[in-house]
């Protein structure tokens, strides 16, 4: 029987040199990681941002629409967002890192996030902005929470990146 | 909502297929690392849309956990309900 197929040359390219750290699969499955990131958590970040003042100006005549819009935002680029850990975690075993301390950390870190998006931020602004459409003016103390969750939520992002690129402890270099 | 649920359920089970038929067939590890991803996001997706959606029971959001099929039953879930 014949045991060398696909001829050795072939073997290495299609089996072995694709998901070495620097094989080139290495570095699409990185890309698409990074490419989601930039598209789908920076939109969240952006829009989450701007809904509470958006909310606070909002009258029952005109706002409510660019409110409504900031929050399809925020729910539709959460759902693309799931790419993300998901190439995270494949870029992660190519590269050999997924018992390193600093992607833990960020595992850890993003699952709060996320956590924090389904279950704090999105349904407050559900409750917002029904408030809007019913009283037509929402309750302060729901938009000042919100603007405090929400930029919790920004700031374990820039922390979250921060250790992507520092990596403490890694041997690799930055 | 429900045309994401629909490409999303069938992302989840064509996907894995195709890493089952690779691994079962030629096993080229380009194939399983790009499907692999592809498979846990369609994966999330469908948990995540569960989730998010208002007429989904507490053991519908629940089936939206189950591995491959999950996406599937939710989506035959809702069509009894005459969603």
């Amino acid at each position: 029987m014949n045991t060398e197929f696909p001829p050795t040359l072939a073997r290495f390219i299609l089996f072995d040199g694709l998901l070495t750290p620097t094989g080139p699969m290495t570095k699409f499955l990185l890309s698409v990681h990074v490419l989601a990131a930039i598209l789908t958590i920076g939109p969240v970040a952006i829009a989450a941002s701007m809904f509470p003042p958006a909310a606070r100006r909002a009258t029952q005549e005109g706002g409510v629409t660019a409110v409504r819009v900031l929050h399809r935002i925020c729910r539709v680029y959460a759902a693309v967002g799931v790419l993300v850990p998901a190439f995270g975690l494949a870029t992660a075993r190519a590269l050999g890192v997924l018992g390193d301390a600093w992607l833990i950390t960020s595992i850890v870190l993003t699952a709060v996030a996320a956590a924090m998006l389904i279950w704090l931020i999105l349904p407050r602004q559900d409750v917002i902005l029904s408030a809007l459409a019913d009283q037509g003016r929402p309750d302060d103390r729901g938009t000042a929470r919100l603007a405090m969750a929400t930029g919790i939520f920004n700031l374990i992002w820039a922390v979250v990146v921060v250790l992507m690129i520092v990596r403490p402890g890694s041997t690799t270099g930055a | 909502m429900r045309r994401a649920l629909n490409i999303a359920a069938g992302a989840e089970l064509v996907t894995l297929t195709l890493l089952l038929a690779n691994l079962a067939t030629v096993h080229l590890p380009a194939v399983s690392s790009v499907l692999g991803p592809v498979h846990g996001a369609a994966y999330l997706l469908v948990i995540l849309l569960t989730h998010n959606d208002r007429d989904a029971g507490g053991s519908t959001k629940l089936l939206a956990w189950l591995p491959a099929v999950g996406g599937l039953l939710v989506i035959r879930r809702r069509a009894r309900a005459g969603l």
